[in-house]
């Protein structure tokens, strides 16, 4: 996944928010997912800013260390593979 | 973290919410975990079933498991369905196939978030109806039939006994042959389950095949049902926990709200949605409480396979008499307890299938 790309959740996917982070459900093939919190604002940034951005403030307010990212990105980019998350064009 | 520390201490709602919504049946399995038969005079009434749904719904409850008795019984069951989906909320609905017509098939090919699963005892009407009832091998056969000519993709459940044990080949095939996809699940010792349960409970030897034989057919659904079984080796598929009250429940027809559908028992009873809202009850009954917050003791906690079962089915050992920090009772490094022939005679006979209970 780019840093300039921003994503919103597929529409059959539920989110709810749990301790941890977040369950996510999907209608469509009823898989359930385990979202860590540190994904939390990438995957309900509803598409508004890309995930870069999203990622430096994260790093600026000390709520992500710079080096997590790319593996956030790998993550994200496996959720997009399963359809959980789409890449807004 | 593991799934198990993740869930151990509960989560907003139940990831599993099974809703038994009649006791309601025309059959009378010998294996019941609800021991299912007539409907009880005070099951909640339709409103406060939509009144239920409505509270699941702002819980942001994905889907919940429908069962009974029969559902389909109930009058007012497309109804409550329909309620539910209009709300976002999944529906998996558990039938003897017995009530699905044609219309029933259409109405469930044109829903996108509906799962069927009919229920299947045995690949023969030999097997299956010694359990279920004499003619219902044909009746499942038949409901499953209507749903394939819908083009939908059911579920067939079977609960594995010994004497359906071999019959899992030829299970696997007449359900995928048909487009549908088999569940397993486990025998438990509940209801009228306990009266069958040294019959129909698998051997040691069967045990470990089945465990065999899910690894190898990996699109074969358990509902996490055999979690004890990952003390084998490689974890079987799924969240490999005793989920009761952490991320699973069941709410009765009375409205009664119990750690899992099988433990129907007063020591289990969390609550009742029409003293308390459901909500309050899923996140403070000291019961549900009490279970996010233990740890299986004893024996388990020394062996060195308690990372994969985490000490087994707490229904299971409740319902046998064992503590609940006692192995699982089909515990795999447990001797075998039992004679071994696969056809041991039933002490119940399932009463033959009868008109539906009306209200």
């Amino acid at each position: 996944m780019r840093r300039s790309d921003r994503i919103r959740l597929d529409e059959a996917v539920a989110l709810r928010r749990e301790r941890f982070g977040a369950l996510a459900y999907s209608y469509r093939d009823r898989q359930l997912l385990f979202i860590d919190r540190r994904l939390l604002p990438f995957v309900s940034s509803d598409g508004g800013r890309p995930v870069g951005e999203i990622a430096d403030e994260l790093i600026d307010r000390g709520d992500l260390q710079e080096d997590a990212v790319p593996h956030l990105m790998t993550v994200l980019e496996g959720l997009r593979r399963k359809g959980i998350v789409h890449v807004v064009v | 973290m593991s799934s198990y520390e993740t869930l151990h201490h509960g989560l907003s709602a139940p990831i599993c919410l099974t809703w038994e919504v009649t006791y309601a049946c025309n059959l009378a399995c010998v294996h019941c975990l609800s021991s299912s038969g007539k409907r009880a005079p005070d099951e909640l009434t339709t409103a406060e079933a939509r009144a239920l749904i409505d509270e699941w719904a702002a819980m942001q409850v994905f889907y919940i498991n429908v069962g009974g008795g029969e559902p389909l019984a109930r009058p007012d069951f497309f109804e409550l369905m329909e309620h539910a989906l209009e709300r976002r909320i999944g529906v998996k609905f558990s039938t003897n196939g017995t009530l699905l017509d044609r219309a029933a098939a259409r109405w469930i090919a044109s829903t996108d978030y509906v799962d069927v699963q009919i229920s299947l005892d045995g690949a023969s009407p030999e097997v299956n109806d010694a359990i279920r009832g004499r003619g219902t091998f044909q009746h499942a056969r038949r409901a499953m039939e209507l749903l394939a000519g819908e083009g939908f993709r059911f579920k067939v459940n079977h609960v594995v006994t010994r004497r359906s044990f071999d019959q899992l080949d030829a299970l696997y095939e007449l359900v995928t042959g048909m487009g549908g996809q088999l569940r397993v699940t486990r025998l438990r010792p509940s209801g009228r389950g306990a009266a069958v349960w040294h019959a129909l409970k698998l051997t040691q030897e069967q045990n470990r095949r089945l465990y065999a034989w899910l690894r190898t057919h990996p699109d074969v659904l358990t509902g996490d049902s055999f979690f004890h079984l990952s003390a084998l080796g490689a974890p079987l598929d799924g969240l490999n926990l005793c989920g009761a009250g952490r991320i699973v429940c069941c709410v009765d027809p009375r409205g009664d709200v119990y750690a899992c559908p099988f433990v129907l028992a007063p020591e289990f009873r969390a609550g009742n949605v029409r003293e308390r809202s459901f909500a309050s009850i899923w996140r403070d009954s000291p019961l549900f409480r009490r279970l996010r917050a233990r740890e299986v003791e004893g024996r388990c906690r020394s062996c060195g396979a308690y990372g994969r079962c985490h000490g087994g089915c707490m229904a299971a050992k409740h319902f046998t008499g064992a503590s609940l920090d006692d192995p699982d009772p089909e515990c795999v490094f447990e001797p075998e307890t039992g004679p071994t022939s696969t056809l041991i005679p039933l002490p119940l006979t399932p009463r033959p299938l009868r008109p539906v209970p009306l209200r």
